[in-house]
C-alpha cells in the first residue's frame, strides 16, 4: 500500500516537473506583435562562446554588437515601413558550438522571442541547422558567414549571405594568379570539410580548364595537427606553388611546420592568415607569415569606393575607441552584417519577411561596404566582395603588410 | 518467487500502464502551451536516447559511449533513404533503423569486453562510423563533408508525430522488459553472469537481444532527429555530447527503472536550457559541477532516494 | 617517403606514448578513466605558452614546474573525490561520468583564463637547425621532444620498479585485494600515483605545442580518446606498453597520412578496436584482463 502511493507520487512529480519545466522555459504562444506601433527592432542571433568555432564566433557578434551600438547612438535606424528611426535590441543565445543546440534556440529566437530580424552564427555548421528552421517559420535568415553549398536553392527566398561570397567562389582569384605566374607544379592539401574541400574543388577544375593538374593534391581529416610528413610528401612532388586549404588551428600548424622543415617554395599559399592576421603573429611571432600569399581581407585591404557605412580605417579608429580592441577581419564581417539589416529596413515597404528579402533583393550590386561590393544571386549565395590574393611581408618590429597581386573587384 | 513477481507486475499495472499515457498527453499538447518546439521535440530525442542508454547500461551493465554511433548512423540511413533511394520520409526511417542493426549486429564482439574496455571501444567504433561517412570516398553515397540536405522531405510535423510515437513505444518496451522473465534474466546476468549461465539463461543470446534493441532505439531517434533538423554535417549527428547526455540524464534519473530516464531527461534538460538561455557563459562550468556533483553524492540517480526507502519505482 | 614517415612517426609516436603514461598509470592503480586526462595536457600545453610569453621561460624549464603544480594539484584533488568514486557500486562507469564533468569544468576554466585562440610556441626555441638522419632533414624540436619523451618514460619505469612507492603501486595493479591484504598502503599510493598520473600529463602538455601545433580550449577529449587508444592498444600498467602504443599509433598515423591521407583519423580508433577484439590484453599484456 505505502508503496503504491509513493509510486503514485513520483508519476504525479514527474508529471508536476514535466509541466513545470515545460511552464519555465516561459510560455508566450502570442502571435508577433503588430509592426505599426513597434518601439524597437529586435535582431536575434546565437554565438559560440565556447568551443571549436568560438575563435571565430566571438569576434564576428563583437561585430554586430559594435553595429548596434553605433546605430544606437544616432537614435537607431531608419526604418522605411515605420517611417522613423527605432533603436536596436540585440537578443542572443550561446550554442557553444553546438548544432544540436542551436536549433533549440535559433527555434526560441523565432517562437518565443518573436525577433524581426534572425542573423546566423558563424560558420557553415552552426548554420546549417537554422536553414530548414527560417524556411518553416517564413523568416529570412540573414547568413553571415556560412557558405555551405546545400543552403542555397532555388526555391527558398529565406536565405540571405552576407558577408562573404561562397566558399566555392575564393578560388577564382587564386586560380587567375597561379595561371597568370605559368606555375606549372602545384601542391594542393586541404582539409576534408565543406569550407575546404569545395575551394579545392574550384582551384583543381579552373587549373585543370588551364591544362595544370597539379603534382600533389591529398585531404585530410580537419583535427589533422601535424604537418611534417604531409610537407614531407609535398617536397617530394617538387612544387613551385604549395597551397593550403584549412581552418585557423591547419594553417598555424601548417606554417609552423613549413618554417620547421626549411622547404622553400616560390610561392605558399593558407588562406587565415589573410583574416586573422595576429593570431599567427601573436602565437608564432610575425616572420611565420612573412612572404606567406593569403587571401586579404579587410581591413588589411581597403575597398576604395565604400557608399555605405563606414570604410575600413574609420571602422578601426571607431571600434578601437568602443571596444579598445583591434580590428580583425570577422569583427568586419558582423559589422558588415548589420549594415546589409540596416539598408534593408531602409528599404523595405514593410517589415514582413519577404518584404525585407524583396529589399535585399532591390539594393543588391548597388551599395559597397568597407567589405566589398554587396552582390547576391537569386538564391540569396553573395557573389561580390571577391577575394583577392595578396603576399605578406612583415618586418622584425612586427609591421605587417600586404601586397595585392590581384586587383580588388 | 516467479508467482511474487507476477502480483508485483499486476498491483503496479496501473502505475506502468500511467506513464506511457501520461508521457503521449504531456507531449502531445506541450506544442499548444509552450511555442519552442524544438526544445520540446529534442526533449523527446534524448528521453528516446537515454531510455535507449537505460536498456543497455541499466538492465545489462555495459555503458555504451558511442551510443551517438547508433543515432548518426540512423540520421544517415534517413539521408540515404531520401536522397539516394528517394523513398519517402516515414519509408525512408525504416533505411536508418535497418542500418542501426546491422552495424550493431558487426559490432557485437564488443560485448565480449567489459568495464571502460567496452565504454571507450564502443566510443572508437562511433568515431569509426563517424570519419567513415563524413570521408569525402563516399561522397557520391552520404554526401561526405558537404552534409545531407533534405529539405524536400523536411515536415516537422509529421517527425514530431513520429517521435512522440517512437517515445511512448520505447517506454512501454522498457517497461514490459523490466517486468518479465527477459528483465530478471538481464539483471541477474548483470550482477553475475557466471551464476546466470549456470542458472540456465542463455546469456550470449540475451545480451545481443538488447544491444540490438538499443541500437534499434539510437538508429529510429537518429532517423527522426535528422529528419527534423533536414540540414546536417557528420559532425552534427556524430556529436560525442549527444551520447554524453543521453547518459547523464539516464545516471540522474537512475538506471534499470522506466521513470529514471524520463525524469533525468526532464529535469537535467529543462535545466540545460534555462541555463543556456539565462546564464550562457557558465553553461560550462556549471553542468560540469553540476556531473561531478551528481555522481559523488548520488550515484544511483534520483529514483535510488525512493527505493532506499522501500518503495516500488516503476 | 617512406623512411621519413616511419622516422617522423617513431618520434611523433614516443610523445604520444608519453602523453598517455599518465592515463595509463591512473587507470592500472585506480580503475578510473581519466576523461579529464587530455584536458590536463592542453592545461600544461598552456602553462608552457605563458610561461615563454610572459617570463621568456624555456619549456624544458617549465617541465618541473608543471609536475610540481599538477601533482599538488592532483594530490588535492584525490581525496575529496577518488575515495568516494571506488565506494561506489559501480567506480569504473562511473568514473567516466564525473570526469567528463571534470573535463568540462576545465574547459570552462580555460575559456575564461586563456580564451578560445589557439595558442602556441615558436618551434625554434628548441633550436632551428634540422637534424639529419639518413640523407632527411627532422625538425629539431621534434627530435628534443621525443628525446624528452623517452627520458621521462625511462624515470616513470624506473619509479615503478626501483621505489617502494612504484612497487605498491605495480602490487595493487595485479590485484588491489591481495595489495591491501599484504599490508601495502593502498590509499597513500593511489593518492600518489594520481599526481603523478596528472603531473605526466601535464609535463607532456608542456611539449605538445611542438608537436601538435597549438593548444586550445577544445583539444583535450580528442587528445584523451588518442591516450586511451594507445594504452589499449599497448597494455595496462605497463610504461614500456605505452611506448610501443605509442610507436604503433605514431608510425600507423604517418604512413596513413603518407598513402590515404583523407583516413588518417581512422588509425587509432581502428586500432583500438583490432586490439580489443583479437588480443584484449594489448599487445605486452599477460592476461591482466579479464574480458
Amino acid at each position: 500500500m505505502n508503496s503504491r502511493k509513493h509510486s503514485a507520487m513520483i508519476v504525479g512529480l514527474s508529471a508536476a516537473m514535466l509541466a513545470g519545466t515545460l511552464a519555465g522555459c516561459g510560455t508566450s504562444t502570442s502571435a508577433a506583435p503588430p509592426t505599426k506601433n513597434i518601439s524597437d527592432i529586435t535582431i536575434g542571433t546565437l554565438y559560440a562562446g565556447s568551443g571549436a568555432y568560438a575563435t571565430s564566433s566571438l569576434p564576428e557578434y563583437a561585430g554586430l554588437k559594435f553595429w548596434a551600438s553605433q546605430a544606437d547612438k544616432s537614435g537607431g535606424v531608419f526604418v522605411k515601413a515605420l517611417n522613423k528611426k527605432v533603436p536596436i535590441k540585440i537578443v542572443a543565445y550561446n550554442d557553444q558550438s553546438s548544432a544540436t543546440t542551436a536549433t533549440s534556440l535559433y527555434s526560441q529566437l523565432i517562437s518565443v522571442n518573436h525577433v524581426n530580424v534572425l542573423v546566423a552564427d558563424f560558420g557553415s555548421v552552426l548554420t546549417s541547422v537554422a536553414v530548414p528552421v527560417a524556411e518553416e517559420n517564413k523568416m529570412v535568415l540573414f547568413d553571415q558567414s556560412g557558405t555551405g553549398t546545400t543552403f542555397f536553392t532555388p526555391n527558398n527566398p529565406y536565405i540571405v549571405l552576407t558577408s562573404l561570397p561562397n566558399s566555392g567562389l575564393w578560388p577564382d582569384s587564386l586560380a587567375q594568379y597561379l595561371i597568370g605566374q605559368h606555375y606549372s607544379r602545384v601542391a594542393i592539401l586541404y582539409d576534408t570539410n565543406d569550407f575546404d574541400q569545395s575551394q579545392e574543388q574550384t582551384l583543381v577544375s579552373k587549373l585543370k580548364a588551364a591544362g595544370i593538374t597539379p603534382v600533389y593534391n591529398s585531404g585530410v581529416p580537419t583535427s589533422t595537427s601535424s604537418y611534417s610528413v604531409l610537407l614531407n610528401n609535398i617536397s617530394h612532388a617538387n612544387p613551385q606553388a604549395v597551397i593550403e586549404f584549412g581552418y585557423p588551428n591547419n594553417d598555424i600548424s601548417f606554417l609552423q611546420a613549413l618554417k620547421a622543415s626549411g622547404a622553400q617554395y616560390k610561392m605558399v599559399f593558407t588562406v587565415f592568415p589573410g583574416q586573422l592576421p595576429t593570431l599567427f603573429t601573436t602565437s608564432d611571432g610575425p616572420s611565420s607569415i612573412n612572404n606567406i600569399y593569403t587571401y586579404p581581407a579587410p581591413p588589411l585591404i581597403s575597398h576604395a569606393h565604400v557608399n555605405y557605412g563606414m570604410n575600413s580605417s574609420q571602422f578601426i579608429a571607431a571600434y578601437k575607441k568602443a571596444t579598445g580592441q583591434s580590428t580583425n577581419f570577422l569583427n568586419i564581417a558582423g559589422y558588415n552584417t548589420g549594415l546589409i539589416i540596416q539598408k534593408t529596413l531602409e528599404t523595405a515597404n514593410s517589415l514582413s519577411q519577404l518584404s525585407l528579402r524583396h529589399a535585399v533583393s532591390r539594393f543588391s550590386g548597388t551599395i559597397e561596404t568597407l567589405d566589398g561590393k554587396f552582390q547576391i544571386n537569386s538564391e540569396g549565395a553573395q557573389t561580390g566582395e571577391t577575394l583577392p590574393v595578396g603576399k605578406f611581408t612583415t618586418n622584425s618590429a612586427g609591421k605587417v603588410s600586404v601586397d595585392l597581386l590581384t586587383p580588388l573587384s | 518467487m516467479l508467482s511474487s513477481g507476477r502480483t508485483h507486475l499486476r498491483s503496479h499495472r496501473g502505475v506502468n500502464a500511467l506513464i506511457p499515457l501520461l508521457l503521449l498527453a504531456a507531449f502531445s499538447l506541450a506544442p499548444l502551451v509552450y511555442a519552442n518546439h524544438a526544445v520540446i521535440f529534442q526533449m523527446m530525442a534524448f528521453m528516446v536516447l537515454a531510455q535507449g542508454v537505460n536498456l543497455l547500461y541499466g538492465f545489462t551493465g555495459y555503458l555504451p559511449f558511442g551510443y551517438v554511433g547508433f543515432f548518426g548512423i540512423g540520421a544517415y540511413g534517413m539521408g540515404i533513404g531520401i536522397e539516394l533511394f528517394h523513398l519517402p520520409g516515414l519509408a525512408a526511417l525504416l533505411v536508418g533503423a535497418l542500418f542501426a542493426v546491422v552495424i550493431a549486429l558487426i559490432l557485437s564482439p564488443l560485448l565480449r569486453l567489459s568495464g571502460a574496455y567496452f565504454a571507450i571501444s564502443s566510443l572508437a567504433a562511433s568515431e569509426v562510423l563517424y570519419n567513415i561517412v563524413a570521408n569525402p570516398a563516399l561522397t557520391h553515397i552520404t554526401n561526405g563533408p558537404y552534409g545531407e540536405s533534405l529539405v524536400q522531405s523536411y515536415h516537422p510535423l509529421t517527425s514530431y508525430v513520429a517521435m512522440v510515437v517512437l517515445l511512448v513505444l520505447t517506454t512501454v518496451l522498457v517497461i514490459v522488459i523490466k517486468n518479465t522473465p527477459f528483465g530478471r534474466a538481464l539483471l541477474a546476468i548483470r550482477e553475475d553472469p557466471v551464476s546466470a549461465e549456470m542458472a540456465g539463461i542463455a546469456v550470449v543470446r540475451t545480451r545481443t537481444t538488447v544491444w540490438i534493441l538499443s541500437a534499434l532505439i539510437g538508429g529510429l531517434t537518429g532517423a527522426i532527429f535528422g529528419w527534423h533538423l533536414s540540414v546536417f554535417y557528420p559532425s552534427t549527428v556524430f556529436d560525442l555530447s549527444i551520447s554524453i547526455l543521453a547518459i547523464v540524464f539516464t545516471l540522474f534519473g537512475g538506471g534499470g527503472t522506466a521513470i529514471g530516464p524520463i525524469l533525468g531527461s526532464v529535469v537535467l534538460y529543462g535545466l540545460y536550457n534555462a541555463i543556456g538561455i539565462s546564464a550562457p557563459q557558465y553553461f560550462e562550468l556549471i553542468y560540469g559541477l553540476l556531473i561531478v556533483l551528481l555522481v559523488l553524492f548520488l550515484p544511483g540517480g534520483v529514483v535510488s532516494l525512493l527505493q532506499r526507502r522501500g518503495s516500488y519505482v516503476p | 617517403m617512406l623512411e621519413y614517415s616511419i622516422v617522423a612517426g617513431i618520434l611523433f609516436g614516443v610523445f604520444f606514448g608519453f602523453m598517455a603514461l599518465g592515463l595509463n598509470l591512473i587507470f592500472g592503480v585506480m580503475q578510473v578513466v581519466n576523461l579529464a586526462h587530455g584536458d590536463f595536457v592542453v592545461l600544461g600545453g598552456y602553462l608552457a605558452v605563458i610561461a615563454y610569453s610572459a617570463g621568456h621561460i624555456n619549456p624544458v624549464v617549465s617541465l618541473v614546474g608543471a609536475f610540481v603544480l599538477f601533482f599538488v594539484i592532483a594530490f588535492a584533488l584525490y581525496f575529496p573525490v577518488i575515495p568516494r568514486l571506488t565506494r561506489s557500486k559501480d567506480p569504473e562507469m562511473l568514473s567516466l561520468i564525473l570526469f567528463f564533468g571534470l573535463s568540462q569544468i576545465i574547459e570552462a576554466l580555460d575559456v575564461i583564463g586563456f580564451g578560445n585562440n589557439p595558442r602556441s610556441l615558436p618551434l625554434a626555441i628548441m633550436g632551428a637547425a634540422p637534424w639529419h638522419f639518413l640523407g632527411q632533414s627532422y625538425q629539431m624540436a621534434w627530435v628534443i621532444t621525443a628525446i624528452v619523451s623517452l627520458v621521462m618514460i625511462g624515470a616513470t619505469y624506473l619509479f615503478l620498479y626501483y621505489t617502494r612507492i612504484g612497487y605498491a603501486a605495480r602490487a595493487i595493479m595485479g590485484s588491489r585485494e591481495e595489495a591491501a591484504a599484504s599490508g601495502l598502503p593502498v590509499a597513500q599510493t593511489s593518492a600518489i600515483i594520481f599526481g603523478v598520473g596528472i603531473g605526466l600529463a601535464a609535463m607532456a602538455g608542456v611539449l605538445s605545442p611542438f608537436m601538435i601545433g597549438s593548444v586550445d580550449p577544445s583539444t583535450g577529449l580528442g587528445l584523451t580518446t588518442i591516450a586511451f587508444a594507445i594504452v589499449v592498444i599497448g597494455s595496462l600498467g605497463n610504461p614500456l606498453g605505452s611506448v610501443l602504443g605509442g610507436l604503433v599509433y605514431g608510425v600507423s598515423v604517418m604512413l596513413m597520412q603518407t598513402y590515404f591521407s583523407s583516413w588518417s583519423d581512422l588509425v587509432p580508433y581502428l586500432l583500438l578496436l583490432i586490439i580489443v577484439l583479437a588480443k584484449p590484453s594489448g599487445l605486452l599484456g599477460k592476461g591482466v584482463r579479464n574480458a
